[in-house]
């Protein structure tokens, strides 16, 4: 690799190094006790994780978000390409799906907690509902996209029309799926951690809010910094997997366009 | 017809060309190279050591297979690309940058999307300063001109592609540049609508006599146009040959199509470029 | 309007009433007791009484001061970066690694430190509405800019314009249309977040209303600042909709 490409690759790293020292400036220069240093906010960051408590209760929240994203995968991606394909279907959801857009999905936690308690059902339910709409949405360009001479000729060759759907839809719209899913996956990770600020039962986002509660502002700062960190890993290595399953499809660039 | 004197010559010696311009040069291009960095550390050399002088008033094209660099050419005297060696020049003066004495038309119309026809046309005539109230009646005049009167308030996107073009031109003339350049204009258009294209900008050209630099890749609608046609190979790219059109002006297409000179131009120009076998 | 055009409003009204009537007949066949679903009848009975009461009026308002002062702020902050980002490689250098390490962060983990150093008040719900709307903003804007056709330049340029004009003349309008997408997606954004905050730690705003009605188990009244919530969205994306329709009339496909 030349030096310029190491820059290149290490420029995520640099830009880290440069919010933390903007960071560690601005909070010595206010000097106030609820505005640690970033210092001391890495310095917190092992007495979270090693805390078994802690540690269980963070990974919990993990396999939360996993389960209800790929729940939502698996029923936003057919029903995307259908919705793509047949004019009908993508007017009987169009409508329903433009009045839920605007709904914060972690705003019916108290709503669902109500109905099905604070168990991991009502917690994947958010997951699930928060993840669905840019993954279908995602879904029904891509496969509106498909060229319907590309269906034609597979119609000539006798492919059936579910057939079809699964040899030539799919895999055309898949780089416009991914980038549906990489989105979903941040956003899967935003309305757990919300979900758990407002239930405050469990999860990163309650002991970033109990922390807040006992003024223990260098827990409240590393666990915004764990989190951070949570996102930013979860999405390279998606985009790591996404490259590699769409390699013949030219990436727009190296940005990631999380929420589109 | 308007007498056109034009040198190319690779080997140019130390001999300054100011020695042998005539009076009334419009461009010259003066070993002229171009190189692009490619992936890597290779490059590749688009235009080799090129040398010409294109008379005020001539109509001239620039045929050659696709990757020869003619629009390559064209664009470093439409000033949009620094040439890696050599300087062009325009009415004497250096080339460093794009002006409104040089008035590009695209094969891709390039039409501001977001102004109406009456909008694209008047763009160049506000942007010199000229008053809204006057760069509206000279942009109507225009749009007359081009045959495009009654579309001033439609969008680009409403209009057929040989209209577009139209529109393109019009906005190009509106600036009134003392040379037109022309990158594969018609390319884009069907077999018919270039026809009357052609017919309508030798029109326009017997009347205004801009200098027009006219890049193709149809021989015949360089022979048909031009006063000479430049012929260039690729790999590097280079001027060939030079052919003088010796047809009489006004040009009737009729007229030509059944002239044994015509078809002479065009079967020795096929034979020039098919002798390079760089058509592969 | 055409038959099909009907035939598809049709079809698209079809899931949200038979979505009606599935509510109230799972409260008219008695699965769900009223204290736990009320049923529609009520809520929209309740929204409308509520609408013309002060305190309402005063939770909507203040909702709308934060959305549309935090989207502001992005679409000012994210058109002009992303501008700047297209057309200087020194500034794309700065901004790429910089959008690439916080575009992917929950930015509502942001609220607590943002608490803590704004305060409880407008300016900490305002700048986390900002941070989570800005960067689809942004991004929209550096494709689209970045994306301009080349012989448009080169047009504008053969025409007489100077460089520093180029920018606003032809690289703002032709990446109109992707800053507008952008926009659309800040704003739907821009509304969860509000909505998000004030549930967190408000004292007014639509969704302190509903954290209030869960706290006292007042189901009919936490539906209303939901249904609330979702018409103010529908509203905003039909007006940026016309806006775009307007702004727009001259590019092909919108």
């Amino acid at each position: 690799m030349t030096a310029r490409g190491v820059l290149k690759t290490l420029s995520p790293l640099f830009a880290c190094i440069g919010l933390l020292c903007v960071w560690q400036i601005a909070s010595l220069r206010l000097d106030t006790e609820s505005f640690p240093t970033a210092l001391e906010a890495i310095k917190a960051i092992p007495s979270i994780l090693g805390d078994k408590g802690s540690l269980l209760n963070i990974l919990d929240s993990i396999r939360r978000m996993a389960i209800g994203l790929v729940l939502a995968v698996m029923f936003s991606i057919p029903l995307g390409l259908l919705m793509g394909r047949i004019k009908a279907v993508a007017a009987f959801f169009n409508p329903l799906m433009m009045i839920i857009y605007p709904v914060p999905k972690a705003a019916l936690m108290p709503i669902i907690m109500l109905w099905m308690g604070v168990g991991d059902v009502s917690k994947i339910l958010v997951i699930f509902l928060g993840v669905s709409l840019p993954i279908i949405y995602h879904a029904f360009q891509g496969s509106k996209a498909v060229e319907e001479k590309m269906l034609w000729s597979g119609a000539a060759m006798g492919m059936s029309a579910p057939m079809r759907m699964l040899r030539i839809v799919l895999p055309a719209a898949l780089p416009e799926i991914l980038t549906g899913c990489r989105t979903g996956l941040v956003l899967a990770l935003i309305t757990m951690i919300t979900s758990e600020m407002i239930a405050r039962q469990s999860g990163a986002g309650n002991i970033l809010f109990n922390s807040l509660d006992m003024a223990q502002y260098d827990t409240v700062f590393a666990m915004i910094l764990i989190i951070g960190a949570m996102g930013i890993v979860f999405d390279a290595a998606f985009e790591k997997l996404r490259l590699s399953l769409v390699r013949w499809s030219q990436p727009r660039d190296d940005m990631p366009l999380s929420f589109t | 017809m308007q007498v056109v004197s034009l040198r190319s010559d690779a080997h140019a010696e130390s001999e300054p060309l100011s020695g042998r311009k005539p009076a009334s040069a419009m461009i010259e291009i003066d070993h002229v190279s171009q190189r692009f960095q490619t992936s890597g550390k290779q490059s590749h050399l688009a235009l080799s050591d090129i040398n010409l002088t294109i008379d005020d008033g001539a109509f001239v094209s620039i045929l050659g297979p696709s990757g020869c660099g003619k629009s390559t050419l064209l664009y470093i005297v439409g000033g949009f690309v620094q040439p890696t060696d050599g300087v062009a020049k325009v009415k004497g003066k250096a080339i460093t940058g794009p002006g409104p004495d040089r008035g590009p038309v695209f094969q891709e119309f390039a039409l501001f999307p977001w102004k109406n026809v009456l909008g694209n046309v008047m763009y160049g005539l506000r942007q010199q300063g000229v008053k809204k109230a006057e760069a509206e009646a000279r942009g109507r005049k225009l749009l007359e001109m081009v045959g495009l009167k009654g579309y001033e308030n439609f969008y680009p996107k409403e209009l057929s592609g040989g209209m577009k073009q139209r529109v393109a031109i019009a906005r190009t003339l509106a600036y009134d540049p003392a040379v037109l350049l022309m990158d594969e204009p018609f390319g884009a258009l069907d077999a018919h609508t270039r026809t009357r294209l052609q017919n309508d900008l030798l029109d326009i050209w017997d009347r205004q006599r801009k200098t027009v630099l006219f890049v193709t890749h149809s021989v015949e609608e360089a022979v048909y146009l031009s006063d000479k046609v430049i012929v260039m190979s690729r790999s590097p790219g280079s001027i060939k040959e030079i052919v003088d059109i010796d047809l009489p002006r006004p040009r009737k297409r009729a007229d030509l199509l059944l002239d044994a000179r015509f078809q002479k131009y065009i079967v020795d120009i096929e034979k020039m470029i098919d002798d390079g076998k760089d058509h592969l | 309007m055409t038959q099909t055009r009907i035939n598809s409003v049709l079809l698209g009204i079809t899931p949200i009433v038979l979505f009606l009537a599935l509510w109230q007949s799972l409260i008219s066949f008695g699965f769900a007791p009223t204290s736990l679903l009320p049923p529609p009848g009520a809520v929209f009975g309740k929204l409308a009484k509520d609408f013309f009461t002060g305190d309402f009026l005063h939770d909507i308002a203040a909702t709308l001061i934060r959305l549309f002062a935090g989207f502001g702020i992005a679409v000012v902050v994210g058109v002009f970066i992303g501008l700047a980002a297209a057309v200087s490689p020194a500034v794309n250098a700065v901004v790429k690694p910089l959008v690439r390490v916080l575009a992917p962060i929950p930015k509502i983990a942001l609220y607590p430190a943002l608490l803590l150093i704004l305060g409880f008040d407008h300016a900490s719900k305002i700048t986390l509405v900002t941070a989570d709307a800005l960067f689809p903003i942004l991004l929209s804007t550096y494709y689209g800019a970045s994306m301009v056709e080349q012989k448009l330049i080169w047009s504008a340029m053969a025409a007489g314009t100077p460089r520093w004009q180029i920018l606003f003349k032809v690289v703002l309008p032709a990446a109109m249309p992707s800053i507008l997408t952008g926009c659309r997606i800040g704003l739907v954004i821009s509304c969860i977040v509000v909505f998000l905050a004030e549930m967190i730690t408000s004292t007014d705003g639509l969704g302190h209303m509903l954290v209030q009605a869960a706290r006292t188990f007042q189901t009919v009244d936490m539906f209303v600042p939901l249904i609330m919530i979702s018409m103010l969205g529908l509203i905003l994306n039909s007006l940026l909709h016309w806006l775009r329709s307007y702004l727009l009339r001259g590019f092909p496909e919108v």
